[in-house]
């Protein structure tokens, strides 16, 4: 098991990492979540040892803490994650794994590196050119939870706070977009 | 690999030879755009140009990479070849890329290759 913070607060990362074993990286840039077609975390993919993916980006769950908001049973999840590590069951036969992850629209694509653009700035103490580049991230990908909501913690607003609401009220009327497979 | 193939550039798109070999790998010659040897052809040369200066984005372009400007700001960041994007959507091939774990090492994805892996993308947020 691989783990990708997409994330720039490591501090933050590292609080929820106690006793893990397995490694965590950093992804400050998303890099992953350009190179995978991310929109959404928790996003998970099984990847044999040749380098096949042989699950695509899958909405998959730790635990059962959001399943009020997305009727999602972990422990079943989980199975399906054990059965593969154990024998290779796959819960996808390869024929309908392939294509089901949409490739990032233009607008997803220039919205990961405008993001990128703001972050930078704001490290750099500009934060109204950090604000500037947040805002025509967002515009550009207002579903993707990678550009939108990561940017919330990076512009001093909590994630947690009514602002979640806001996303995800628009993300339901949008019809819960996400590039990959979800459900058990 | 040793780093992602992403580009954050100071200074606006309009970069000297120098600046665009440094920047992208890519040098631009006679016979076109060359790096370790092979060319790209270049059918519109002067597409590339403002005046005496390379229009880097323009060249990204052409290397199908996204590149996006802050024209306020001058920062310019151009994204990795859409190839390896593609590889992972319609080929179901996992991308490689090199991150710092947590105590700041760096980690390369394939350094785990020949095993099983279930990569998990989370965050804080």
């Amino acid at each position: 098991m691989i783990a990708v913070a997409i994330d720039e607060d490591i501090p933050a990362v590292r609080a929820g990492c106690d006793g893990i074993t397995y490694p965590v990286l950093i992804d400050a840039e998303h890099i992953v979540a350009e190179l995978y077609a991310i929109s959404n975390v928790p996003t998970v993919l099984m990847i044999d040892e040749r380098d096949n993916i042989v699950h695509p980006n899958w909405s998959a769950y730790a635990s059962d803490t959001f399943r009020e908001l997305t009727g999602i049973d972990s422990e079943k999840q989980k199975d399906h994650i054990r059965a593969w590590a154990k024998d290779g069951t796959l819960r996808m036969s390869p024929d309908d794994a392939k294509g089901v992850v949409d490739d990032l629209s233009a607008e997803e694509e220039e919205a990961r590196l405008v993001f990128r653009i703001a972050a930078k700035l704001r490290r750099d103490g500009d934060t109204i050119g950090a604000e500037r580049n947040f805002e025509r991230a967002n515009a550009l990908a207002p579903n993707d939870w990678t550009v939108r909501r990561a940017s919330q913690p990076l512009r001093g607003v909590n994630p947690f706070g009514d602002a979640f609401m806001e996303i995800y009220t628009e993300f339901n009327e949008a019809g819960r977009p996400y590039h990959g497979v979800t459900g058990h | 690999m040793t780093s992602n193939d992403i580009v954050m550039l100071e200074g606006g798109p309009l970069v000297d030879a120098a600046g665009l070999e440094d920047a992208l790998g890519w040098a631009l010659k006679p016979e076109g755009l060359c790096k370790d040897g092979a060319c790209v052809i270049v059918s519109d040369r002067e597409a590339l140009f403002h005046g005496e200066r390379i229009d880097i984005t323009a060249v990204a372009s052409l290397l199908d990479r996204p590149a996006a400007t802050d024209t306020q700001s001058g920062l310019v960041a151009i994204g990795a070849p859409r190839e390896q994007r593609r590889a992972a959507v319609n080929d179901m091939k996992a991308p490689d890329f090199v991150l710092p774990n947590i105590d700041g090492l760096p980690m390369n994805f394939s350094d785990h290759r020949s095993k099983k892996r279930l990569l998990v993308a989370f965050s804080s947020w």
